[in-house]
């Protein structure tokens, strides 16, 4: 067999192991419940914070522990427990996606990422801002 | 919308010259494409002068469209939407390029810009080739054209036009503020340019970066203008210049937005494997791959397939790579990609236009340009460097596929995120690609086309290698504990950069000109080594350490509280002081100082300040700049990862400034530490008790408070009318340090104020910021100064022998 062959053979052979280890190490978008029912998987979990209840963080103790509720997209709510920082702005967010695991009746997450109203674009919001009087 | 109203102060004018600009751009771009097809089938001159007419045409609308922004941007015209949007009267001029590529618009026509730039240098350089490249590069330029357009055909809007006037953009065209005749007299200012890129990297950042993106077109359309004139083979050679001129710009791009995410962004590095950072290092990679096997071509006549695989997947994946970051298909899976203007379905087609043209060429082609030839040698340089582009290759792929997992989402309807350790992931990957590439760096020129005398290669390489020892040797005692694969990517990138550097003093005897490959390839092997320095031994110094272990699910304490006070808190071997912030313009600037302790006295000296800037950014959240100490041997990186926001007015004594909450009986409402229900209200006051008499009123609010770990507490605050006068009686809860007072309540509605004051101490000045040493890191940055020197130097001499070679 000639040798581009087998490099080429081997390309493959790479290749689908790429796919496969995007496969494996992928988390999966999914809610509260199902986040529940496999406490030892990582999951991304896609919903609102909950504006009514109290949040939790106190640097003086631990910078790095906050805790609040958030409600996934099937309205179920869960208190939440992040290894960070408080983030900036975060009352102002519309959507947030928590990133960990399951742990009892808590959410332990690792990370969050949220989109705020008005990161990118909300001309109307800032055309008010930028006129006189009406 | 009502036609007749008269709006005053409008300049119309502009905004129709820059529409007719942009067709004319349009038009002249597609014109010329179809006038050089013609030009090639008939091989009459005057077609190609037609076609080159054209195409100044569209340089000039280009050029003009360009200037009529600019000159809409600085007479502040915010009648248009475009200029509003990016623009306002306090941003610094020095900025106002920065305002053209905030905008989609502005970048897809800086990339036009670009375009027509390198067409030009293609004309009258390579003028043999002008009519097959320039067909290819016109159509390019008329689909970037038509993003531009902005009209509506069979209810699909094509492309974003930047002359759309402000109260005919879809968000405002409805308002009653644009039926006002005088609408434009009460806008005193554009939204202006997001300050995140008020920031000089962000002036040179993107245009180097697009011209990049626009260079990878050249390869594309020598390759496509060889398969279209049939002259399979002699593109390459008139290429190689441009293509090695691509790699570079492109590597420049992409290094300035690593310098930028680790001057100015928060994300600790300059490196994240971000979906938009991955977009644009894919098609670099496979650019280098291109030039490489373009180079083997050149001297050994094959590998051509490849080459023009390479050349066009590099331009395809441009596109793909523009479609991820402007579809709005990354979503929340990246924090810079553009927001989804409605353009996703017009990318799509532009990239299967251009995949489905170089397809039916390369099919239709297919016998002429796959040669069947001996298997390479081992021993020959050319074995070598294609194995290495097959490597880049494979490396492209995996980064492709986990950057693609929103798109394979779409496609076949999953629910896939993205890992959640990404920078593990692609590392776990990219490390021994990083490996073997280095390896190929190091050896690859001490074999010779063809075949060489392995004796004589093994005896070259000897030093080099055995020096690479010594060094990775050397360095584990003060690398210490490490991976495997970081001791072996340590050694591979010194051996890369030994051995180019022997290489070039040695057999090449130092002389410059032709050692741009060897100081180029130096440089790449310092990046990776420097990369691999800074990132496997930086320090988070910043460790919270009264922190209580919370199991391991929470292992993050790298973030630490400094309250604004004198004395100092140790982190790492400094000790650091927050000394306070002050206010710059729109960021706050927090001093941070950083003291040493001088063994020999016991006293806390004072290294250096830092000030990490907080910028408050009504549009984009507020954002938080880091602040770097820079050594020679290491950098300190220092930002602010939580603080609070400036307090309000009114404020006075232990307690901040009171805050009403208007609610009804059953209402809640949150407290910075707590939770308020609003039970009911209570009429049932012992008047007696407060000294009131009958005819006085007494209501209490009759509050729950609770916390977020379930202790509740009673508060009842009273509102009292007492002789025609309205008092409250506060009530406080201490344990909160919260206090409640009722001053309203609405007979009508049932509704009640109570003014809600919180202790100062609930809000203690203090920021709570993460620092970081970077060992190493200007080896990086050296790294990416040679790459670029080397690359400079290695294009400067290729045009020199393409120049003098006709003669011999």
């Amino acid at each position: 067999m000639k040798k581009s062959y087998i490099i080429a053979l081997a390309v493959v052979a790479i290749a689908i192991a790429a796919i496969m280890s995007t496969v494996s190490d992928s988390s999966t978008y999914a809610s509260f419940a199902i986040a529940d029912e496999h406490p030892n998987k990582e999951f991304h979990v896609v919903g609102k914070l909950n504006k009514e209840k109290p949040q939790d963080y106190h640097p003086e103790v631990n910078a790095n522990l906050f805790a609040f509720y958030m409600t996934d997209n099937e309205g179920k709510e869960c208190k939440v427990l992040l290894n960070k920082t408080k983030p900036q702005d975060f009352d102002r967010s519309e959507q947030i996606v928590i990133i960990g695991k399951m742990a009892g009746e808590e959410f332990h997450a690792s990370d969050v990422l949220m989109k705020c109203p008005s990161k990118y674009n909300n001309p109307k919001e800032d055309i008010k801002a930028t006129t006189n009087g009406n | 919308m009502d036609t007749t109203i008269q709006y005053i102060g409008e300049e119309l004018f502009w905004g129709k010259l820059g529409n007719m600009l942009i067709i004319l751009a349009f038009t002249s771009a597609l014109f010329s494409s179809f006038s050089y097809i013609f030009a090639l089938r008939t091989g009459e001159d005057s077609w190609r002068k037609i076609a080159r007419k054209s195409f100044l045409v569209h340089t000039i609308s280009i050029i003009g469209i360009f200037g009529v922004i600019m000159s809409l941007i600085v007479r502040h015209r915010f009648e248009y939407f475009f200029i509003w949007e990016h623009s306002n009267k306090v941003m610094p001029m020095r900025y106002i390029l920065s305002c053209m590529w905030e905008g989609q618009e502005g970048s897809f026509l800086l990339w036009m810009f670009w375009n027509t730039v390198l067409s030009w240098v293609v004309i009258y350089k390579s003028r043999e080739w002008e009519s097959g490249v320039m067909i290819n590069v016109s159509l390019v330029q008329s689909f970037l054209g038509s993003m531009l357009l902005g009209v509506v055909i069979f209810n699909h809007k094509i492309g974003n036009n930047p002359f759309i006037l402000l109260r005919e953009a879809p968000d405002f065209a409805n308002l009653p503020f644009v039926q006002m005749p005088d609408y434009l007299s009460k806008l005193a200012d554009g939204r202006g340019l997001n300050p995140l890129l008020q920031n000089y990297w962000m002036t040179i950042h993107p245009p180097t970066l697009f011209l990049g993106f626009a260079s990878t077109v050249v390869p594309f359309a020598f390759a496509m203008a060889g398969l279209m004139r049939k002259k399979y083979t002699e593109w390459i050679e008139v290429a190689l210049p441009y293509t090695f001129f691509s790699v570079m710009i492109l590597g420049t791009g992409i290094l300035m937005g690593a310098a930028w995410a680790y001057e100015a962004l928060s994300f600790g590095g300059f490196w994240a494997w971000d979906p938009v950072e991955n977009a644009s290092l894919v098609p670099w990679m496979t650019l280098v791959g291109a030039a490489h096997v373009m180079l083997i071509y050149k001297a050994r006549k094959h590998s051509l397939l490849s080459a023009y695989l390479l050349s066009i997947a590099t331009f395809i994946l441009v596109l793909y790579s523009t479609f991820l970051t402007r579809s709005g298909i990354l979503g929340d899976t990246s924090v810079h990609a553009f927001t989804d203007l409605g353009m996703t379905g017009h990318l799509v087609f532009y990239i299967l236009f251009f995949l489905a043209l170089a397809a039916w060429f390369l099919v239709k082609n297919r016998k002429s340009i796959i040669i069947q030839h001996e298997d390479e040698k081992l021993s020959s340089r050319e074995f070598w460097m294609f194995i290495g582009s097959l490597v880049l290759l494979i490396g492209c792929i995996q980064i492709t596929i986990t950057t693609s997992i929103p798109v394979i989402n779409k496609l076949f309807g999953l629910k896939m995120a993205p890992p959640v350790d990404a920078i593990d992931h692609y590392n776990r990957w990219q490390v021994p690609v990083a490996i073997i590439i280095c390896l190929l760096i190091g050896i690859g020129q001490f074999f010779k086309y063809k075949q060489s005398d392995s004796i004589t290669v093994r005896k070259r390489l000897l030093i080099p290698f055995s020096l690479s020892i010594l060094v990775t040797v050397g360095c584990a005692f003060i690398l210490k504990v490490y991976p495997p694969q970081y001791y072996a990517l340590f050694f591979a990138s010194v051996f890369a950069f030994i051995a180019n550097m022997d290489y070039m003093f040695r057999i090449l005897k130092g002389k410059i000109s032709f050692s741009g490959a060897s100081i180029a390839h130096a440089g790449i092997a310092l990046i990776l080594l420097g990369a691999l320095i800074s990132n496997s031994k930086k320090q988070v110094i910043s460790q919270n350490m009264k922190m209580v272990d919370l199991g391991k699910d929470f292992p993050n304490n790298e973030n630490i509280m400094v309250e604004q006070r004198t004395d100092t808190l140790p982190m790492g071997e400094y000790w650091v002081v927050y000394k306070g912030k002050e206010l710059v313009g729109v960021n706050t600037l927090y001093t941070i100082e950083y003291y040493n302790l001088n063994r020999s006295t016991g006293i806390k000296e004072k290294q250096f300040e830092l000030k990490p800037i907080i910028q408050i950014n009504a549009r984009m959240g507020n954002v938080a700049e880091p602040a770097t100490k820079h050594f020679l041997s290491k950098d300190i990186y220092t930002h602010l990862t939580y603080y609070v926001p400036e307090d309000k007015e009114g404020a006075s004594g232990d307690w901040q400034a009171p805050k009403t909450h208007t609610v009804s009986v059953g209402d809640t409402f949150m407290l910075s530490n707590s939770m308020v229900i609003v039970q009911g209200l209570n009429k049932n006051i012992d008047k007696n008790a407060l000294q009131l008499t009958d005819a006085d009123i007494a209501v209490g609010a009759q509050l729950l408070i609770e916390d977020i770990n379930k202790n509740t507490y009673n508060a009842e605050p009273l509102f009292i009318i007492h002789d025609m006068q309205v008092y409250s009686k506060e009530a406080l809860v201490d344990t909160l340090g919260v206090k409640f007072s009722f001053g309203k309540i609405d007979p009508a509605t049932g509704k009640l104020d109570l003014a809600v004051a919180e202790k100062k101490a609930n809000k203690k000045e203090f920021i709570i910021m993460k620092a970081i040493i970077f060992p190493g890191i200007n080896i990086l940055w050296m790294g990416c100064i040679l790459m670029i020197l080397g690359s400079f130097i290695a294009i400067r001499q290729r045009i020199k022998s393409a120049t003098t070679k006709p003669v011999s």
